[in-house]
């Protein structure tokens, strides 16, 4: 019997067998002690004009002779178009641009302090998705299949395809030993039609060897097409949960967003619970999930945009790490910097135009059913998932502004639980102690001195939420513009 | 006591006369597109946070009326050309995206006043909304339209297009949407599905983009801008759906009708020439209440 080898199915590619722990593109986020599977793919795009430079991440863990891959492509790619990148480049470009925690200290009511303030970054996580493996040992003659070319690149084999109709590539990739679901005809045969090439990669196990790197490094092509997209249907072809995808986009002019999804922004700049910083992985993926379900689980999301160009001397504020160097971004794959000498931890080593997006979408089968394209559009606006902790002063407070500083603590507390809860959907049965500690230090104060303590209107905090407050804003302007028209025409009459 | 007795009597008259003054309100289509597209900007305002965008719809808004007012001031004033107005500004809320002020006052600045300027046989040539878009776009590089930013919630497309609709009949312009749909829909249905061999919700996730269906039932049945005769507004909105769909499928053109509208606009007098018909007047638009009498 012949060996059958599994082909990956990944966000960008194929068709995937295997059920072991592993996904295509991926990156743990939270420590070794839990228990999710807090995998996501993650890609590179890279784009200016028509020339496209998309890197994939691989994190396959099982043994590497059953590592196979298909991305389908817009063209034949030259023996040049395909590299192996090292694997740092993801880890760097997702602590750059990863959602951040942000501490602030209170200043204390008793003394004059100079505030200041400290970062906090951990990555974010997201669940992985199971793949299924599929056996069949068919075998046909005539498969319409052509080995447009073949390349031995680093430590893959890659062949390029092209093909007349899909049973003749199921058939073809069957032949060769690659194990495809049997329901990846109805995505295939779209995309051979749209003249797409195949892109199947598997693992030269004498050059893995000889490479000495003990992992699969990303493979990163470029090819010149007007599409903005990435087939993300392939992908779906056997899996049965939704799967998470890390898009990190670089262009010239602006922000990339989705033409065929809402593209929207993760709920960011919240003040939230101290004791979340022991648990922000497991407090991100939850706030991720809760927004991705609020919006209909067919949302797009908005993680970071910041505009990196040599002209703009801030590339992060906070920092969670030093922006991409030019050495970093040649390796991401952006093509059009120029090197330069100033170094500095603003101050760029590289000129040009740069925008970096970061986009993570949940996909599945039932909410996107068409592969995502993108457009990059002129907006520079910049924008971080960003969430906040204020810490208390610590120790005895004995002056008059106590009691007043330990209301403020208690309010603010209980709104950072009540966000909590709106964001995660934890309870919060069990914070209850994060603001009886202070509800205690309250009473105390007032015993030791005079009743003092700040009054808080409700509508104050009905109007600490920007969102309401712009809502009730603008039906007010516009309740103003329909009496005025109304006025007007009355007039006129 | 007496004037109880009255107020009671009234009562009964004033119930019945809500509906009537709402069909009387309804006469003039222009006050239905108000509603129909102010309910849409504040659909987005509430659920697809466009809230952050407030100030830039002020903004719209006040300046197309006011560059109304000045164009009214140097022309022949007419009746209600304020509607207008607010109607290309809601308009431009809900497709022109842009991050600054200066860009918003430019397309609404733009939109209006291309109604004055470009002008041909008593008809503006341009459409003003896609005149704002076209021209912030281009001008400024500042400007953009989000085709996904309304997601793909199936109860507001349904809405979207039955509104539509009852706007269109009243402007007597349900065969210009109607071959749109027919022509671009039927064609990518053919592609997608019947080429390609797309399953139907990619199809259908393809044409329930709310930004297609804003065009289909907003843009391209406005009546000054489209031919006046049928024959004419059908070749003509044939042609804008061949080309858009060309453009989207094949160059990947997102936005491919509004481009597309934009240049086909000087066309209309040109086919106006040809297959010669009366000018739209709003005042004449038809009337619900028209047909109980």
């Amino acid at each position: 019997m012949k060996t059958t080898k599994k082909i990956i199915l990944t966000t960008l590619s194929v068709f995937l067998l295997q059920t072991n722990a592993f996904s295509f593109c991926g990156f743990y986020v939270s420590k070794a002690d839990t228990k999710l599977f807090n995998k996501a793919s993650q890609v590179i795009l890279v784009r200016d004009g028509n020339k496209n430079v998309v890197t994939m991440s691989n994190d396959f863990y099982g043994d590497v002779q059953d590592f196979a891959m298909v991305v389908p492509v817009p063209t034949i790619l030259e023996r040049d178009d395909i590299q192996v990148v090292d694997r740092y480049i993801f880890d760097k470009l997702d602590t750059y641009s990863g959602p951040r925690l942000v501490e602030y200290y209170d200043q204390n009511p008793c003394y004059m302090y100079d505030q200041y303030f400290g970062i906090r970054k951990f990555s974010e996580a997201a669940t992985m998705s199971s793949m299924d493996m599929i056996e069949d040992e068919e075998e046909i003659k005539n498969y319409g299949v052509t080995i447009e070319a073949q390349y031995t690149v680093g430590e893959y084999d890659i062949l390029l395809l092209s093909a007349i109709e899909s049973s003749g590539l199921k058939t073809w990739l069957r032949q060769n030993g690659y194990q495809i679901p049997s329901d990846a005809e109805e995505v295939l045969d779209p995309y051979i039609k749209s003249d797409m090439k195949f892109f199947v990669v598997k693992v030269n196990l004498d050059e893995q060897l000889n490479s000495g790197y003990d992992y699969l490094r990303p493979i990163q092509i470029s090819y010149e097409s007007n599409r903005f997209m990435l087939p993300i249907r392939l992908g779906m072809a056997n899996a049965d949960e939704a799967q998470d995808l890390i898009i990190y986009a670089f262009t010239k002019d602006g922000r990339v967003e989705t033409t065929n999804y809402r593209t929207t922004k993760i709920p960011s700049d919240k003040n939230i619970p101290t004791f979340v910083q022991d648990n922000f992985g497991q407090f991100y993926a939850d706030a991720f999930d809760k927004a991705y379900k609020r919006n209909g689980r067919n949302t797009v999301f908005l993680e970071y945009s910041w505009d990196l160009s040599s002209s703009n001397y801030v590339k992060c504020d906070p920092c969670a790490t030093t922006p991409p160097t030019y050495a970093e971004l040649r390796d991401a794959g952006v093509f059009w910097t120029k090197p330069n000498n100033s170094n500095g931890w603003g101050g760029a080593n590289y000129n040009g135009e740069l925008f970096i997006t970061r986009l993570h979408v949940k996909y599945d089968r039932e909410h996107f059913p068409q592969d995502l394209f993108f457009q990059s559009t002129p907006n520079k606006e910049h924008f971080q998932g960003r969430y906040i902790m204020n810490h208390p002063v610590q120790g005895h407070l004995d002056c008059d502004q106590a009691s007043s500083y330990y209301q403020m603590v208690l309010d603010r507390r209980e709104n950072e639980l009540d966000e909590l809860a709106y964001l995660t959907g934890w309870k919060m049965d069990e914070y209850d102690y994060y603001v009886d500690t202070y509800a205690k230090k309250l009473e105390r104060s007032r015993k030791d001195k005079k009743f003092n303590t700040g009054s808080i209107i409700p509508l104050n905090k009905v109007f600490q939420d920007s969102k309401i407050k712009s809502i009730v804003l603008s039906s007010l302007a516009l309740l103003l513009m329909t009496s005025v028209y109304f006025g007007s025409v009355r007039r006129m009459n | 006591m007496a004037s109880l007795l009255q107020s009671q009597k009234s009562m009964p008259t004033s119930k019945l006369k809500f509906p009537l003054n709402l069909m009387h309100f309804f006469n003039d289509a222009r006050h239905f597109q108000i509603v129909y597209l102010g309910s849409f900007v504040l659909f987005g305002l509430v659920f697809l946070s466009w809230h952050e965008d407030w100030f830039k719809f002020i903004l719209f808004a006040v300046t197309a009326l006011v560059i109304q007012y000045f164009g009214q001031a140097m022309t022949q004033p007419k009746r209600g050309a304020w509607k207008s107005a607010l109607i290309t500004s809601l308009g431009l809320c809900l497709l022109c995206k842009t991050n600054t002020y200066e860009t918003a006052i430019l397309a609404a600045v733009f939109a209006i006043g291309s109604k004055f300027v470009l002008r041909y046989n008593g008809k503006h040539i341009f459409n003003p909304v896609n005149m704002g878009i076209i021209a912030s776009m281009y001008l400024t590089n500042d400007a953009w339209i989000s085709p996904g930013q309304w997601g793909s919630h199936i109860v507001l497309i349904f809405l979207l297009g039955a509104l539509g609709f009852l706007v269109l009949r009243k402007v007597d312009r349900l065969d210009a949407s109607l071959t749109f749909l027919l022509v671009f829909g039927g064609l990518q249905f053919v592609r997608s599905v019947l080429y390609l061999g797309w399953s139907i919700d990619v199809y259908l996730h393809q044409m329930a983009s709310g930004t297609l269906l804003l065009f289909t039932f907003f843009m391209i049945t406005d009546p000054m801008t489209t031919p006046n005769h049928r024959t004419a507004r059908i070749i003509w909105v044939s042609l804008i759906s061949i080309t858009s769909f060309a453009l989207s499928n094949y160059m990947y053109v997102y936005a491919a009708p509004i481009l597309v509208l934009f240049f086909a606009s000087p066309l209309t007098p040109v086919l106006d020439t040809i297959w010669q018909s009366e000018k739209f007047d709003w005042k004449f638009s038809k009337s619900f209440v028209e047909l109980k009498k």
